[in-house]
């Protein structure tokens, strides 16, 4: 399974440089936001970097999982990956964790560094201590969302119609969250979400001929 | 166990309404060598890859090592091992990484007999697959089946590509396995002299039927081909059964039997031949005939 | 020991394993007592299934050809042995009919096939008696 694992980080370590990048990024922005903090000259600029980024992470984050799947198919990863004592439930496990585990590259430390930014500086904004911990799975459910996009349509297409949809998704999702705050009800509705997609990709996966 | 490593039953197969296989049913027995035959587009790739599981079958069932083809375990797939048709490998990775995510992911591995075997192919491991020849992936992906210690080996077509040399080498290897106990051996190939040296069993897959399935060594002493001269032109209503083939020209009649006997011995003599020979046929001639588009069946 | 299989032929690889075997002890290059390889170790070198090996190997010891002795192997056997000579005279017998056969299909009369029969005879050095040796 670590064997499985590491193949699938190895092949796809684009995304990981990258996402370790957008997260340095991110952080570099906060910093310099949060140094430079003037209540009477809103961080507008800043913050419309940061949503273009958050689009374009979003996109990258739907191309990952729909190059898993599109590589597969291309490559013949799976064909050969059959021949080996290996199920099609593992190569799908091996794949879908790598996918988390760069989606975790990215968000993680973001999460540290304002954890540690909240405690250091004062926020404009007043913020209740759990905030952090659910804007952060929230986003991480969201972009796991997209991921999910990703994988289910990358067997068949090819990049291009997933990451219009997770585009799609994150316009709808983002001002929901913003609305509602990010609570449990959008939670619960992403959850619902993911499994349902899991499943399909699961099923497809499973019995697509190699 | 059940002393049938391959089973299959009654399977049919359709592709978008067209039927590929129609109704086979084999037994392979534990240390068998299994030489399964058939014309270009046959259906015997079609066939391993139901065995194997990579493709579902429209009807009947097959099973390996006593488990079905649908499901089987990792465990159960540790122990086959197995050379597909356009030889499945990552053509954009270099050879040693491929070698060492097979060796990472196989449950048993032989290293010192890969090394053996790396060396007497002569397969350098610091280039990319796809700039190695298809001579030299078909023998990567031998010895990547053969490095696991396979009870049971399932190849397609694994000479092509290959030189001379290198056939005769897989021959050697396939001898060498065979000699261990309990190894059974299934291969589809198109090259009837490699076939007739290792085969103890031959199966002929023609418009979707299994033709003919049984030992090689019967097989010639049961397909007959008999020129047949008759002092005047050759009787238009001369019916044997299970004849394959029949073919006239003024008096002289040559016709393909399978199973002669002394019954259609004395049912062409009453058509009174002036001279009968038999034709020695060889495995090629055997198979050629079996797979003309309206010969009939001999099943064993 | 030197074996070609020959694909085009009409006859089983079997058969052609034990025809060469039995001219190679016709034309003296097996002898009496001689020890014949290991079913393992002919089925590695020809690279040919052990099992027509040891169906070729079966059917010589049925004919007298040759005998197995247990944990020591295949020998040719001892070509005065009073045992085989009644299966020796039914192989030649068939084999001979087979000849005639040919021959009458061929239209080749009683007294030229005779002479070639001779010929084949003085080719392989047949003793004229049992128990003398052409010199």
């Amino acid at each position: 399974m670590l064997a499985l694992i590491k193949r699938e980080i190895r092949d796809h370590i684009v995304y990981f440089i990258a996402a370790a990048i957008c997260s340095a990024i991110f952080i570099a922005m906060g910093l310099e936001t949060v140094h430079e903090y003037n209540p009477r000259n809103p961080p507008v600029f800043p913050i419309g970097i940061g949503i273009s980024l958050a689009a374009i992470v979003t996109a990258g984050i739907c191309a990952m999982g729909a190059t898993q799947m599109y590589f597969d198919k291309t490559r013949r990863v799976s064909a050969l990956l059959s021949t080996r004592p290996v199920s099609r439930s593992m190569i799908l496990l091996a794949r879908i964790i790598a996918g988390l585990l760069a989606i975790l590259t990215l968000l993680a430390p973001i999460a540290v560094a304002t954890t540690i930014l909240l405690r250091l500086f004062t926020p404009p904004i007043p913020m209740y201590s759990g905030l952090v911990w659910e804007i952060f799975t929230a986003t991480f459910l969201l972009a796991f969302a997209c991921y999910c996009i990703g994988l289910q349509t990358g067997w068949n297409t090819n990049a291009l119609t997933p990451t219009l949809g997770a585009l799609g998704l994150t316009c709808i999702f983002v001002p929901l969250i913003l609305i509602k705050g990010p609570g449990l009800q959008i939670v619960v509705i992403l959850q619902l979400f993911i499994t349902a997609s899991l499943v399909r990709t699961w099923n497809k996966f499973l019995s697509t001929p190699l | 166990m059940d002393e049938n490593v391959i089973k299959i039953e009654n399977l049919a197969k359709y592709f978008d309404g067209r039927c590929v296989l129609d109704g086979i049913n084999l037994k392979v027995p534990q240390g068998c060598i299994y030489g399964l035959l058939g014309r270009n587009g046959a259906g015997k790739t079609t066939i391993i890859r139901i065995l194997l599981g990579l493709e579902p079958a429209t009807r009947g069932q097959t099973f390996l090592l006593d488990t079905e083809s649908a499901s089987l375990s990792p465990k159960v797939r540790g122990r086959i091992g197995c050379v597909a048709e356009g030889h499945n490998l990552i053509q954009n990775y270099k050879v040693s990484r491929l070698i060492k995510l097979c060796k990472d992911l196989s449950l048993q591995w032989n290293d010192e007999f890969f090394r053996l075997l790396i060396d007497t192919f002569n397969l350098p491991t610091d280039r990319r697959v796809r700039e190695l020849s298809m001579g030299m992936r078909a023998q990567l992906n031998l010895a990547l089946a053969m490095a696991i210690d396979p009870e049971l080996l399932i190849l397609d077509d694994p000479t092509l590509g290959l030189d001379t040399v290198a056939r005769r080498q897989f021959l050697k290897l396939a001898i060498g396995l065979i000699q261990q106990k309990d190894r059974t051996i299934l291969f589809c190939s198109h090259i009837l002299s490699d076939v007739e040296r290792i085969a103890d069993r031959v199966g002929i897959l023609a418009a979707g039927k299994l033709v003919v399935d049984c030992p090689l060594e019967e097989l010639k002493e049961r397909v007959k081909k008999l020129r047949v001269i008759f002092p005047e032109s050759a009787p238009q209503n001369l019916y044997l059964t299970e004849m394959i083939n029949q073919e006239t020209q003024g008096r002289e009649m040559v016709i393909t039997v399978a199973n002669w006997n002394r019954q259609k011995q004395a049912i062409l003599e009453t058509f009174k031949p002036s001279s009968c020979t038999e034709v020695p046929m060889s495995l090629e001639d055997i198979f050629i005939e079996c797979t003309r588009p309206d010969s009939n069946s001999t099943e064993s | 020991m030197q074996i070609r299989i020959d694909n085009a032929s009409g006859r089983p690889v079997y058969q052609q394993i034990m025809d060469q075997i039995k001219r190679d002890i016709a034309l003296g290059r097996l002898i009496k007592n001689e020890k014949l390889p290991t079913v393992r170790q002919l089925s590695g070198q020809l690279a040919i299934n052990p099992n027509t090996i040891a169906k070729a190997y079966r059917q010589l010891e049925q004919e007298g050809i040759i005998v197995t002795k247990a944990g020591a192997g295949a020998f040719v056997a001892n070509l005065d042995s009073n045992l085989s000579r009644a299966v020796r005279k039914r192989l030649i017998s068939e084999e001979l009919e087979r000849i005639a056969v040919e021959a009458f299909h061929m239209q080749i009369d009683a007294r030229t096939l005779l002479e070639w029969f001779n010929n084949a005879v003085d080719k392989f050095n047949l003793p004229s008696k049992k128990g003398q040796s052409n010199g």
